[in-house]
């Protein structure tokens, strides 16, 4: 269980969940499913509760296997819980009908992290943006493609009649993440899902999109749940974060103080990892032993047992509870103290 | 550490285009630089910077439409343009290795681990028993750190760092002296990443082999390379060693990009420079220097003519006119203290 | 130098120019400069569109093309093309002088030739067309002259010299040298056919225009292909998408349904159901379209199953699309592109097919101009009037090169990543 502590009334949650479990069944061939006693599930998120406030960028990190993407994807209803639950704005998604869902995601939009990928290669730009108004606002009509217009130059696209009848094929990496962004801000929506949304732009090209995304927030007054990877890009957008592993969530507090004070191994380790761009800073730590275990059989106790330098016997054991250790500050460790 | 003197590699203006419909593309234009004998060269660039054609291009492994149009490349005092495909069989995997970014289809999916590695000495050295094969390919693996009992696996059932690791097994088991490694751990997790960029610094310590790599990822070679060589738009734009470049780039686009790359340390507080523009369209690359349409410093002569690549410092070279004298210039060029 | 790096500095954060000049002018000046810009063989796309505009326009207007009505009997069987066909002579005493055609076949005048020769048929069809003409005159005037038959040419010229008959009528073959043998006789009038100038791929064993019955073929040839190229896929592409977005035991019913029609050699499916039908333009179109419906389904199905998995589908539906927007605007516009390089091999196929239906005798009634009939018709002749098949086989194989062609470089422009700048 978790306690969560009270939260001041100015900041409100938009996004709660609670318990947040996903599981897939494994597929298995005829044979093995005739003779197996039980089904095997890949855990890829296991009892996960934290909250988004609103009008803040959230960021979800972990390496693969560690449930981040299907977090997100739980988070907006494209998905649907194994168990637990996700009340976005006092409305518990998995009570929604399919319908009503559908006239929720107004409010819920998405950005890729391959922007290639995510646009309709037979749509021009200017139509694929118009999409989220033709769906949601379809009363406003007469107004769509100034809107749309607006929209392509707010995100940086000039001159925007220019790209509004192209496709995507014919501008750069960087500008279609653009488009991604105008298509989902379009709407007009409380929260955005940015599934690692500058992992395939050029290096030069994603500050560029990072301060677009940060001065957006801004302006629009948007709450994001920002998923990566790359700890280093989570510091110029995330003010708060939480570590996954594994599909629980290890550690998770405000950017500065998981950066400044991490108080679980996992993510003292994580953070040690990253390359620092400055030779003048080679990391010295070793890393931990072994590799992310599979999560079909995930180790019993804490996750991260196997590979931990300060494990004990109960870590094999006890899973560890999340909880509060400095304010606002949650770890899942039994000996999280030691770092405090 | 790296052996400054003795050269193991010498580039000397190479030129690889490809041939599209829409014209011809110079991937590569006019490069030369060194690779000295042990050294850890990073290689770094945006896409469309010709970083992986050099790489390809160093083992004569450009495939049609593209082709080494020009230039020499002396592998130890000889220029391998004009070797036959024999000989160049015989330094693809004996002299030079390459690794690659998705292990997953770089490897024989239907050969086990140790199948791959003894097949690869029985193509150099065709006399080698199979048992000393096996033996030499056994001590290899646990000094990468992978489990003896994982060499009857096939590539599906180890992971992206497991499979790795047995590239350079297979670069390394023939004693190569070069390691061309093309975003090798751009798909791996980052903690696995950190633990493969130690092994490759502990393998060029124990073995003396060289290592090019080749990556996107700026902080990664500032960790693990000592020289680190800067790409755009098919020229080299600067090359130097590492602390000196990233204490003062001198190219403006190397200060450009080393100012745009996330800093996880929180004592660093300076913004994400933003760069104007983006890498230009090969068929149709701007006239003269070829990053003067983004650069902030760029003068007349930088769109009419392109500059040399050139010595400015002992170790450090750049291609720019801040710091090259020219006739049509205006400005004197900027000396650089080493 | 300042001013230069503002330019600089503006020009690297919008378009390149030649992509502005691209967006500026007009459409067809955008035909022509895109074909630089996106490369490919736009000569390729040129030459089949250009070719089957040619076609279309013959199928829909034969009467422009055919010079001839290609039911009519309107020369002498199997002449090769551009054969003459045989001119007829009249011969007539050099004394009677000028003889006019209109005295020569004039009620009074007795006219000679041989026994079966082809020169009555000649000499009747100058006494129609002449009857024809006057009565278009209104005169009142009608030829028919005597007719009298001789066993050879020499009889029949000692008649002409005795004074029996008024002249005798013979082709030059039939003449040969004898004529020299009677100085006192000379040819008063050259009588020639109506073609006169041969056929441009000569005539069939009923004696009518090849080069018609091709022309007026190709329109046969166009509807049923193009009828049952359209029927099909109006069937097969819908419950191809239908199948692959729903999925489940309808789409395993249908699959498997597809797959055994699929599996029926094509000809003797057609055959089969064409039986069943009965004879019929109608019939034939529906028989030759039930042929390929499983194809448009599988390719459909196949690709729909893909295209659902792509990553704008889920953005579609992340954006709160309904099911049936994103099958009618993310999925069907994306399946497409290899559907209309199915339909028009499709077309060229159903030509092949429907020339082999009616090869077979099943279908189109008997005279109708083509080309599989012909090719039936024409193929115990291949020795001896090459022609017959030669031309049908042809027009068949151009026909459907041309849809090949057409399809291919559609599929050229229709993909916008081969556009790829």
């Amino acid at each position: 269980m978790t306690e969560l502590s009270t939260l001041p009334e100015q900041e409100k949650s938009l996004v709660e969940i609670n318990n947040l479990r996903r599981w897939f069944p494994v597929q298995k061939n005829f044979i093995d499913q005739m003779l197996a006693q039980k089904i095997d599930y890949v855990r890829a998120v296991d009892d996960v509760t934290f909250n988004i406030r609103q009008g803040e960028a959230f960021g979800l990190a972990g390496e693969s296997g560690s449930g981040k993407s299907t977090i997100g994807r739980l988070t907006i209803g494209l998905d649907k819980p194994t168990k637990g639950e996700v009340i976005f704005d006092g409305i518990n998604l998995g009570k929604q009908s399919s319908e009503e869902l559908r006239k929720l995601r107004r409010r819920m939009q998405v950005i890729f992290q391959d922007p290639m990928a995510s646009l309709n290669p037979r749509m021009t730009l200017g139509d694929a943006i118009m999409e989220g108004l033709r769906i949601h606002k379809p009363e406003l009509k007469q107004q769509h493609r100034d809107m749309v217009l607006t929209m392509m130059e707010k995100v940086g696209m000039t001159p925007p009649l220019f790209f509004f009848n192209k496709y995507p094929h014919q501008i750069s990496g960087g500008q279609r993440q653009r488009v991604v962004i105008a298509r989902a801000l379009i709407t007009q929506p409380d929260l955005i899902l940015a599934d690692e949304p500058i992992a395939m732009a050029d290096v030069s090209v994603r500050a560029l999109l990072l301060d677009l995304m940060v001065q957006l927030k801004k302006e629009f007054n948007l709450t994001y749940l920002f998923i990566t990877h790359d700890l280093a890009t989570a510091k110029y957008i995330c003010e708060r974060i939480g570590i996954l592993y594994l599909g629980k969530m290890m550690e998770m507090s405000d950017l500065r103080e998981v950066y400044g004070h991490p108080l679980h191994p996992y993510t003292q380790a994580l953070l040690a990892a990253v390359p620092v761009p400055d030779p003048h800073q080679r990391r010295t730590q070793p890393m931990p032993e072994g590799e992310i275990p599979n999560p079909i059989n995930p180790p019993s106790g804490c996750r991260f047992h196997p590979r931990c330098p300060i494990a004990k016997e109960q870590c094999s054991q006890v899973e560890p509870v999340f909880r509060e250790l400095r304010p606002g500050h949650f770890v899942a460790c039994h000996f999280a103290e030691q770092n405090l | 550490m790296a052996n400054q003197n003795e050269k193991l590699m010498e580039i000397r203006d190479l030129c690889v285009t490809y041939k599209t419909r829409l014209g011809s593309v110079s991937a590569v234009d006019h490069v030369s630089f060194d690779i000295f004998k042990g050294e850890i060269l990073g290689l770094v660039g945006e896409s469309g910077c010709g970083k992986s054609t050099m790489g390809k291009a160093l083992m004569r492994m450009i495939d049609p439409p593209g082709e080494i149009s020009s230039g020499q490349i002396i592998l130890e005092g000889e220029d391998i343009m004009g070797y036959t495909p024999d000989q160049m069989r015989d330094v693809r995997g004996r002299k030079i290795s390459m690794i690659f970014q998705d292990p997953m289809t770089s490897l024989n999916p239907t050969q086990r681990v140790d199948e791959h590695i003894i097949e690869a000495i029985q193509v150099h050295e065709p006399k080698t028993t199979k048992e000393n094969g096996l033996g030499r390919a056994t001590s290899l693996i646990e000094r990468l750190g992978i489990q003896q009992r994982r060499l009857n696996s096939y590539p599906h059932q180890l992971s992206g760092g497991m499979r790795q690791r047995v590239m350079i097994a297979l670069g390394l088991v023939l004693n190569a002296n070069l390691i061309v490694a093309d975003e090798a751990t751009t798909s791996l997790d980052v903690i696995v990443e950190a633990k493969l960029a130690d092994q490759l610094r502990e393998i060029r310590d124990e073995f003396g082999v060289a290592l090019l790599a080749i990556t996107h990822n700026i902080a990664l070679v500032a960790e693990l390379a000592d020289r680190i060589a800067v790409m755009y738009a098919g020229h080299m734009a600067e090359i130097g060693p590492v602390e000196d470049v990233f204490d003062n780039p001198l190219h403006p686009y190397t200060q450009g990009l080393l100012s745009s790359v996330p800093n996880i340390k929180l004592d660093d507080t300076e913004e994400l420079y933003k760069m104007a523009g983006e890498p230009p369209n090969l068929t149709h690359p701007p006239s003269g220097c070829r990053f003067h349409p983004r650069c902030p410093k760029a003068m007349p002569i930088c769109s009419k003519l392109a500059p040399k690549f050139e010595e400015v410092t002992p170790g450090r070279q750049v291609q720019c006119w801040l710091y090259q004298d020219h006739p049509q210039k205006e400005t004197p060029a900027i000396k650089v203290t080493a | 130098m300042e001013q230069d790096n503002q330019n600089n500095q503006t020009s690297a954060n919008s378009v390149p120019e030649w992509m502005l000049d691209l967006d500026r002018v007009g459409f067809v000046r955008k035909l022509f400069i895109s074909r630089k810009w996106y490369g490919g063989d736009w000569w390729f796309v040129a030459i089949s569109a250009v070719l089957l505009l040619f076609i279309i326009l013959v199928g829909v207007f034969p009467q422009w093309f055919a010079p001839y009505d290609p039911k009519a009997e309107v020369g002498p069987s199997l002449l090769a093309p551009r054969e003459l066909p045989p001119g007829y002579s009249l011969i007539a005493p050099k004394s009677a002088g000028e003889l006019k055609l209109e005295d020569a076949v004039a009620r009074g005048s007795t006219l000679g030739f041989v026994y079966g020769s082809p020169a009555s048929q000649a000499l009747r069809e100058i006494t129609t067309q002449m009857n024809n003409e006057a009565q278009e005159q209104g005169s009142k005037t009608r030829y028919q002259p005597r007719l009298s038959r001789f066993e050879t040419v020499e009889e029949g010229l000692e008649a002409v010299l005795s004074g029996k008959i008024n002249g005798f009528i013979a082709s030059p073959a039939e003449l040969g040298e004898s004529l020299e043998k009677y100085p006192d006789l000379a040819i008063a009038i050259d009588l020639r056919g109506e073609a006169a100038k041969g056929f441009l791929m000569g005539t069939n064993q009923i004696g009518q225009d090849v080069f018609s019955r091709i022309i007026w073929g190709t329109r046969i040839a166009l509807i049923v292909g193009l009828s049952s190229a359209i029927v099909s896929f109006l069937i097969g592409v819908p419950l191809g998408l239908i199948s692959g977005f729903v999925g489940g035991p309808f789409d395993r019913v249908l699959t498997l349904l597809m797959d055994s029609l699929y599996s029926f050699p094509g000809l003797i499916l057609a055959i089969s159901i064409a039986a069943v039908l009965g004879a019929g333009i109608g019939n034939i179109i529906v028989a030759i379209a039930a042929l390929y419906i499983p194809t448009y389904f599988r390719i459909v199905r196949g690709q729909t199953l893909q295209v659902k998995e792509e990553l704008y589908v889920e953005a579609a539906r992340s954006l709160g699309a309904t099911p049936l927007k994103i099958l009618v605007k993310y999925i069907f516009p994306n399946v497409i592109p290899s559907v209309v390089i199915i339909f028009s091999v499709n077309v060229g196929d159903a030509i092949l097919t429907e020339a082999g239906l009616s090869f077979l005798g099943f279908g189109l009634p008997p005279d109708t101009p083509d080309w599989g009939i012909d090719l039936a018709r024409g193929q115990d002749y291949l020795r001896r009037a090459w022609w017959l098949i030669t031309y049908p086989g042809l027009m068949v194989t151009t026909v459907t090169l041309a849809f090949s062609m057409l399809g291919e470089s559609l599929s050229e422009i229709l993909n916008p990543r081969l556009a790829e700048l």
